[in-house]
């Protein structure tokens, strides 16, 4: 019963969706408030629908409901019951549920917090979300639907939910990717809405502005907890595959990164509108790629859903529509809009040009990367791919000028920056990041130019000229009392600055310095990898309620010095007949250790697998900042007041 | 500002939907291999029921068949079984060469026939056994000379033992007639006695 309800909550949704595109823009044609006025309850609606919908197929799942097809495929009676509820997102049909719940979410969530926004912009916005809905809304119904019935004859039990799917990371990675790209449907609807209207003011900017920060940190968190699930599930030591999807999620996150910059420029110096507006379309457009990519079978990945070709057509009649519309309305609108701002050569307009010229090259080289197999052979030239090699030689390029750029950007006014007044404390800052650097990597191997000096120096810079300009404002400020003076957007700059710089010297660091080997050891054997030495110093039997197996005992030392003790197990489930490694970890800020024990051999000896990781945790750890410093920014007084003007 | 720049955008975007249109259709099970229109490579392997055998590349001369390359730890050649089976009812000669995982031994993984060919028995015996035998490619040799990249797929090999055809992803009812119009053309020509 509840399945079919759940069945009609979707459809009265999508007849929400109709009304709410439907209303507002009959209202702001005509120019009459009553069916603008509709627009709020009627998302909020819709809202409540699709998440009623939304709790009907977990209820299904949590119930072992079998005769629901979709569940039978995806779930089993043996899952515990967080499983069984996360196993609603496991699959292609479950996951364009959750993707519209999330997406009625903003759209109640804009109808609700923006309230003080002009009431024809906000009918405006609600319409275009409402459009957007609609496709989505009658893709799941018409292709995607999970609540098909397999009665009369159902199964008796499911199938399985895939076992690297039974994971904490997969509870709350997906969600987060998806408020992440569906969020980005908010600063498109303004982008729209704008257009439109063909206003582009200050105001417009500081409205929209909340919702690419919003977006941004949603993304930023899921992309990291994929990597760091894929480091911990998928076999250590990746965390960035470069694989399609994950380019597919990296992309909307270059250009949601370059719009956040560019929004900053628009609210505050009334510029770059043509430019603004053209990357909240691309930030959308590319998480709608994204989506038809994964879903259509077009790219095979790891990730790929099972395709089907008439999905894929949907979804790309669907792109054409919204992607090709929008982009024809902005060329058709934008024409007239002229940026009346001046700013000199050295101005932060032009650093933050820089900023976006890095960050579009590096969307570009993704999207070819991604995107050129198929075209290659499509022209009939054969297969290829594109692999690491590829991305990472560029991304090292890359991202030498941005950081760069990076560390003087904060430092530099808006239209006009005399040089004489920056020489000498970026000659300050230039010392300190060369002293810290080559002293940080002295610690790790003599001076030599490779990429985890090169990692340090960006990222001390960074950082250096991060807390370099907090100082200065302080001062300028008067000291602490200053602390309260600084808005929180500047605060969370400075937290997504230096998460970077930390995401930069982790991946420096980690590519250079980790270390694995597979090693034979005897009792009292010593192996050494980098600076630390590990001891094998006992191996006995195991002898588990439902397994026998090995653990083997290492002491670590760093120069003499013990540091950690390492307890690593083979299992064998006799049942099962499957053999389980327990491997064991150290984590720290500075590095992971990592022990597997093996196959015992003769001698007695025994098969190692020995890891070092240094500054791994790191990369996490940026994005972690990143995504607390768009959180910071968020919460900026000046996103809650009403209209400048008013 | 030239008016003409706004539009960029757009024509690229088209230009991006034509391709992703044309990709929409073309099958990615026809995946280039660049074996096909040459000879079997040269192999010999054991059988997989009976060890003690040898099977080589000359032994399946004579009739086309439909090289599969499987294993029971690949879902998508599990979920092909029954269908592959209902063609060898038809009378379809159906080869399986079996790939078998690497096996690391410093984990205990060891390669072990006896505890493979009972998992092997017991799928077949659970899904249906489509092959007339199983060629056991312990060390992915002939896999390697292939050049397959995944399980399941499948070549369609003539009686004369060159390979005609190829396809990745599982056979079912779908794209069946397809593969089935190439292997009904073959055996045509074993009939007539042509060599291509």
């Amino acid at each position: 019963m509840i399945t079919e309800a759940g069945y009609l909550a979707l459809v009265l949704a999508l007849a929400l969706s109709f009304a709410l595109t439907l209303f507002p823009f009959y209202g702001s044609l005509k120019r009459q408030m009553e069916p603008v006025l509709l627009a709020r309850p009627l998302a909020v609606l819709m809202f409540i629908a699709t998440a009623f919908s939304f709790y009907a197929l977990s209820y299904a799942f949590y119930t072992n409901d079998f005769s629901v097809m979709y569940v039978a495929n995806n779930s089993n009676s043996l899952l515990p019951w967080y499983y069984r509820l996360t196993a609603v997102w496991g699959s292609h049909e479950g996951s364009m549920l959750m993707w519209l719940l999330m997406l009625s979410a903003w759209t109640a969530l804009v109808a609700l917090l923006a309230r003080s926004l002009p009431l024809i912009l906000q009918g405006r916005i609600l319409g275009v979300m409402g459009l957007v809905c609609i496709g989505f809304y009658a893709f799941v119904l018409l292709m995607s639907n999970p609540f098909e019935r397999s009665l009369p004859f159902y199964p008796v039990d499911g199938r399985d939910l895939n076992p690297l799917l039974q994971d904490f990371g997969m509870i709350i990675h997906p969600p987060l990717l998806y408020m992440g790209y569906v969020g980005y449907a908010v600063p498109f609807a303004f982008a729209i809405a704008a257009l439109l209207s063909g206003r582009f003011d200050a105001n417009w900017a500081r409205w929209a502005r909340p919702w690419a920060l919003a977006a941004w940190m949603f993304l930023t968190l899921g992309i990291m907890l994929g990597s760091w699930w894929a480091y911990n599930e998928l076999g250590w030591g990746g965390w960035w595959f470069w694989d399609p999807v994950e380019n597919a999620s990296f992309m909307p996150w270059l250009v949601g990164t370059a719009l956040l910059h560019t929004l900053s420029v628009t609210e505050k110096r009334g510029t770059f509108k043509s430019w603004t507006v053209l990357l909240a379309i691309s930030a959308f457009a590319l998480s709608l790629l994204g989506a038809f990519l994964v879903r259509s079978g077009v790219l095979v990945s790891v990730h790929s859903f099972a395709s089907d070709p008439a999905r894929g057509l949907y979804l790309l009649a669907f792109l054409l529509v919204v992607v090709g519309g929008s982009l024809t309305l902005y060329a058709l609108k934008m024409q007239s809009v002229r940026s009346q701002a001046r700013y000199q050569l050295f101005s932060r307009e032009v650093l933050l040009w820089g900023n976006n010229i890095f960050l579009l090259t590096a969307t570009l080289v993704v999207f070819l990367g991604t995107i050129y197999p198929l075209v290659h052979k499509e022209l009939g030239l054969g297969s290829i791919s594109i692999g690491e090699p590829f991305f990472n030689s560029i991304f090292h390029i890359l991202a030498i000028p941005f950081a760069l750029l990076l560390g003087l950007g904060p430092w530099v006014r808006w239209k006009q920056q005399p040089v004489t007044p920056l020489v000498k404390p970026f000659a300050f800052i230039a010392v300190v990041t060369a002293v810290i650097s080559l002293g940080w990597v002295s610690l790790y191997q003599s001076f030599t130019a490779n990429l985890a000096l090169l990692g340090l120096l960006l990222g001390v810079w960074v950082m250096t000229s991060s807390v370099a300009e907090i100082g200065q404002k302080l001062r300028s400020f008067g000291g602490a009392v200053g602390l309260k003076k600084l808005t929180l957007s500047h605060w969370g700059m400075v937290f997504g600055h230096l998460g970077f710089a930390v995401l930069v010297i982790g991946v420096a660091m980690t590519k250079t310095f980790s270390v694995e080997k597979d090693v034979r050891m005897k009792i009292g054997d010593t192996v050494k990898l980098n600076e630390y030495s590990f001891v094998l110093s006992d191996v006995y039997a195991l002898k588990g309620p439902n397994y026998l197996g090995q653990a083997a005992e290492l002491e670590v030392y760093d120069e003499g010095i013990k540091i950690t003790h390492l307890h690593a197990e083979k299992r064998f489930y006799p049942v099962s007949r499957a053999t389980m490694t327990e491997a064991a970890v150290d984590a720290s800020l500075t590095r992971d250790l990592y022990v597997a024990l093996g196959e015992e051999l003769p001698g007695p000896s025994w098969a190692l697998r020995v890891y070092v990781k240094p500054y791994v945790r790191w990369i996490w750890l940026g994005g972690v900042l990143m995504a607390l410093g768009a959180l910071l920014a968020l919460f900026d007084r000046r996103y809650r007041q009403r209209s400048i003007a008013e | 500002m030239r008016k003409w720049l706004f539009f960029i955008p757009l024509v690229a975007f088209l230009g991006l939907a034509v391709f992703l249109f044309s990709g929409l259709f073309s099958d990615p099970h026809l995946h280039e291999n660049v074996k096909v229109e040459q000879a079997m490579p040269a192999f010999a392997l054991a059988d997989l029921e009976n060890p003690a055998k040898t099977v080589t590349e000359k032994d399946l001369l004579g009739q086309p068949y439909l090289l599969n390359v499987w294993g029971v730890w690949c879902p998508t050649c599990n979920a092909e079984l029954g269908f592959l089976t209902s063609l060898r009812a038809q009378g379809v000669k159906i080869v399986g060469l079996y790939y078998n995982q690497p096996t690391d031994s410093a984990f205990g993984e060891q390669f072990d026939l006896p505890t493979l060919q009972r998992d092997v028995a017991r799928k077949l015996a659970e899904q249906g056994n489509p092959y007339q035998l199983n060629i056991l490619d312990k060390d992915r040799s002939l896999i390697f000379d292939l050049g397959v990249t995944g399980a399941p797929e499948t070549f369609v090999v003539d009686a004369q033992g060159k390979i005609r055809y190829h396809m990745v992803g599982d056979i079912n009812p779908n794209n069946w007639p397809q593969l089935e119009a190439v292997y009904q053309q073959l055996v045509k020509e074993s009939h007539a006695g042509v060599t291509p």
